[in-house]
């Protein structure tokens, strides 16, 4: 019965379940559009660390993550990226070699990254094709071809078919030198790499510096993000190799991580403020409700209810009330969203994060921007209810009735 | 009934009420000391500010006294906790308010049949005697109409047939004809003097008007917070 008269003081007081309702929806609402463009902005700044660049799983010798060395290789990449690739979850797997060097395109020099990619497997893994926005992309077998970066053509006043000459010590102490056809110009989408990128044939760049058989680097992509941790602690027992160290993508850009979970107790900061507005509008709606209805709860307790009775009344109307606007919240939440997700929002200047350019951030459509604002609504209008809930509860009859 | 047989169903003894207005003490009741004996059809009356609605107030629970004691049906209510002092009302007492105080979002059926949900009794039980009671104020028909679709007459029908449908111990009415005309005032009391008749079941009423002074068979007038005369009449 107490449900039922709940129920129906929720229709009999139109306006007053109007407002207590829209602070609700509201409030659901921002949080939801907050949580997705959050959530869309820190997937989309992973993505671009990860799938793009540094991929989700990285394997190196023992402390070449710390202090990288020309000299700390993997010989066995081949049987290692075959074992990896047996995992299962992972997607692909490419081999890397990184050495630093001096460019020079006629009369211009700078310091430049080489980098030897496995062309086929690094399309696979990182789409290392789409990356080259002029030009082609490299042959997948040994050429002396080059693409570079963006703004390191700029800076050498490259062109497609220009000649670079690389100059550097190989691995046996040797000098390694050599020149190269450029067939194509790349853009990364991190700044940094765009200025100093020079993409080789692996096997090019084994043979300029002396490092037959070896890698620095294997670069795992998996089908979800999410596993990465189990994904990396099962490949750690497989290979079994103590001279290797495998380290999941939050390690490898470990202060990056750490600077965006601190930007994300920022929106947590957010997120409680409009929570307190939601739950300080609820409290002042549903305390003028009870106060309103003094004299109804004094005739209610006066024929019998017993206080417990009146206060699970106040309660069952804020919980039905929540519900409903969860309900219509969580529509508008998923639509908002989803038009952020496609549509997005420019920033009102771009900006560079780690080298990562951005100039959009999108939303995300996900559990959290549903679960999280339903839960904080109806956990919050509970709470700021049990205050008139209980003064409900403890009215006295005679002074309820004669007060109103 | 032989009057030697009846049974004491309210004794207050020494009831005394100070309100706090605002600061300054209120005496509303004097150290009251009264008994009222099951089957009685009485009237408490006086002027206003005599205290008989706090009286009434006492007598139910709805109030605690500030020094004194009050036994209903055996029991001193203020030693009760706040949810046996609901049972008790539930079980022992019917309200007739002067405002009517139905429950405004339940039908008449749903307002009569309210007490007996709270005491538990079935769903066919609560129906039959809904239906009984409601024949007997005169208000077949009417089951499904909220309290806002009845006139005053009928809404303290609905009120009286709430108090009695639960057969409780003694009928506590606070002005119940206040509101109301002359004739639906007059209609109401004689069928409440009818069923107090049959059933034997006590009424207690707080109350100006002379309708209910004239039909009361015990005649208790309160002047400042004090019994002034106590007249039981044949």
């Amino acid at each position: 019965m107490m449900l039922t008269i709940a129920f129906r003081n929720i229709f009999r007081q139109k306006r007053r379940t109007i407002l207590t309702a829209l602070a609700m929806i509201v409030g659901f609402t921002l949080s939801s559009i907050v949580i997705g463009l959050s959530d869309g902005a820190y997937s989309n700044v992973i993505e671009m660390f990860t799938g793009n660049r540094i991929g989700h799983i990285q394997v190196h010798r023992a402390g070449y993550q710390d202090k990288p060395s020309i000299y700390k290789t993997i010989s066995d990449y081949e049987s290692i990226g075959k074992t990896i690739q047996n995992e299962n979850g992972v997607e692909a797997w490419t081999p890397r070699i990184y050495t630093g060097g001096l460019g020079s395109v006629d009369e211009r020099s700078t310091a430049v990254q080489i980098i030897g990619i496995d062309v086929a497997r690094e399309n696979k893994a990182t789409h290392f094709n789409k990356k080259v926005i002029e030009g082609n992309t490299l042959s997948e077998t040994a050429s002396h071809e080059v693409v570079i970066g963006e703004k390191l053509a700029k800076t050498l006043a490259a062109t497609i078919g220009s000649k670079i000459v690389l100059f550097s010590q190989a691995a046996d102490g040797s000098i390694a030198n050599d020149e190269y056809t450029i067939v194509g110009i790349a853009d990364s989408g991190d700044d940094i790499t765009n200025r100093v990128a020079c993409y080789l044939h692996i096997d090019d760049v084994q043979e300029l510096f002396v490092l037959e058989g070896r890698v620095h680097e294997i670069v795992v992509i998996v089908s979800n993000i999410n596993k990465v941790e189990r994904i990396s602690n099962t490949i750690t027992e497989k290979l079994d190799n103590t001279s290797l160290e495998i380290l999941p993508w939050y390690q490898v850009v470990k202060s990056f991580y750490d600077a965006m979970q601190k930007d994300k107790q920022g929106d947590a900061v957010a997120r409680f403020i409009i929570v307190f507005i939601v739950a300080i509008g609820v409290l002042n709606t549903v305390l003028m409700s009870v106060m309103e209805r003094t004299r109804e709860y004094g005739v209610l307790k006066a024929v019998g209810t017993k206080p417990i009775q009146v206060f699970w009344l106040v309660i069952y109307e804020v919980v039905i009330i929540s519900i409903g606007s969860i309900v219509i919240g969580a529509m508008l939440g998923v639509f908002f969203n989803y038009l952020l997700s496609v549509y997005g929002v420019s920033y009102a200047e771009g900006f560079t994060l780690a080298g990562v350019e951005f100039g959009k951030m999108y939303a995300e459509v996900n559990v959290a921007c549903l679960l999280i604002p339903a839960t904080t609504v109806f956990v919050s209008a509970v709470i700021v209810s049990l205050f008139p809930a209980i003064k409900a509860a403890r009215i006295m009859p005679a002074r309820a009735m004669r007060i109103h | 009934m032989n009057q030697t047989e009846k049974t004491d169903v309210i004794i207050a003894e020494g009831v005394t009420k100070i309100y706090d207005a605002d600061g300054i003490p209120v005496n509303a009741l004097n150290g009251v000391d009264l008994t009222i004996q099951a089957g009685e059809f009485t009237a408490i009356v006086g002027p206003s500010g005599s205290g008989k609605t706090t009286f009434l107030n006492i007598i139910s629970g709805l109030d605690a006294p500030t020094e004194g004691k009050v036994s209903l049906a055996g029991k001193v209510i203020s030693e009760m906790s706040g949810n046996e002092l609901s049972d008790y009302r539930r079980d022992n007492i019917g309200f007739i308010f002067q405002a009517y105080n139905l429950i405004p979002v339940l039908t008449v059926e749903e307002n009569v049949e309210y007490i007996m949900l709270l005491a538990g009794v079935p769903k066919a039980e609560r129906h039959k005697r809904v239906i009984d009671i409601l024949k007997v104020v005169g208000l077949e028909g009417v089951e499904d109409r909220l309290p806002t679709q009845l006139s005053g007459g009928q809404q303290q029908r609905v009120a009286i047939a709430r108090a009695m449908v639960s057969e409780p111990t003694i009928i506590l009415a606070d002005e119940p004809t206040a509101n109301l005309d002359s004739k639906t005032g007059t209609d109401l009391l004689e069928m409440m003097r009818r069923l107090n008749t049959d059933t034997g079941m006590t009424y207690v009423f707080s109350t100006h008007d002379p309708l209910v002074m004239e039909r009361a068979k015990r005649l208790i007038t309160l002047r400042d917070g004090l019994v002034e005369s106590d007249e039981t009449r044949e």
